[in-house]
């Protein structure tokens, strides 16, 4: 039955980084990930991390988290995801 | 701007040196060293470990940095940031501005350092006998933040 969905589309590879806390919660193997093919976007791909690392999605939601797209900021999750695309989950700042 | 990442320690002295070495178009500059403290809130510190995001950390204090010395009419400002594992008594963060006049000088470097307490992507942990902590900003560190904002 995955093996039929990953038919249909394409599996997407991609990079994800977890920065400050986020890192430490997050497994070492979803650095390279390929996702299902229902991920298009990246609440898709919020929603997605939510249900397979739900202590992880509870940390993210409890906090402001910032998404980086290939080192660029994404104001709307609404945005797609693409094949090789770096994403990072960035937990509130603490410099200086 | 010059804006410097570094996972090694540095001499503030001789940072802020080459900084201003053959500079004889600015009459002030101002400078900010913040160090890491055997102490937080009364609880010992060993060791604070800070992470960065590789290229966005810098490519946003970068950005800090223009848009401040714009602001405040500074013709360089310089900024180098610890990463990485640090002792008490270590510098974490140089913040200097050159203007014509004091008063800009003064303004950029605290306004720069309000940014970086809440805007720059870095992130703390402090490790002590009673384990280790991520460190968030407080809610003075946002409240400084907007005011910087509004000037």
């Amino acid at each position: 039955m995955v093996a039929r969905l990953f038919h249909r589309r394409e599996a997407q590879v991609v990079r994800l980084v977890f920065l400050g806390k986020f890192g430490d919660m997050a497994p070492a193997d979803l650095a390279q990930i390929a996702l299902p093919g229902d991920v298009r976007s990246l609440a898709d791909l919020q929603a997605w991390l939510t249900r397979t690392e739900p202590q992880l999605g509870a940390a993210m939601a409890a906090t402001k988290t910032r998404l980086i797209v290939n080192q660029c900021v994404a104001h709307d999750l609404s945005q797609s995801v693409a094949d090789g695309d770096e994403i990072a989950f960035l937990p509130p700042m603490s410099g200086g | 701007m010059r804006v410097r990442i570094t996972a090694e320690a540095f001499d503030p002295q001789a940072e802020i040196a080459s900084f201003t070495a053959g500079r004889d178009d600015a009459g002030a500059l101002v400078n900010f060293v913040g160090t890491c403290r055997a102490a937080n809130n009364g609880a010992a510190v060993e060791t604070l470990r800070i992470d960065q995001y590789p290229g966005f950390t810098e490519k946003e204090i970068t950005r800090l940095a223009d848009e401040t010395g714009r602001r405040f009419d500074c013709p360089d400002m310089l900024v180098v940031h610890r990463v990485g594992v640090i002792r008490p008594g270590e510098a974490i963060v140089l913040v200097a501005a050159l203007s014509v006049h004091r008063a800009n000088a003064f303004d950029a470097v605290k306004v720069l350092m309000d940014y970086l307490k809440t805007d720059a992507p870095l992130w703390k942990k402090e490790t002590g006998p009673q384990g280790a902590r991520w460190i968030e900003p407080r809610p003075e560190d946002h409240a400084r933040r907007l005011q910087a904002e509004k000037g």
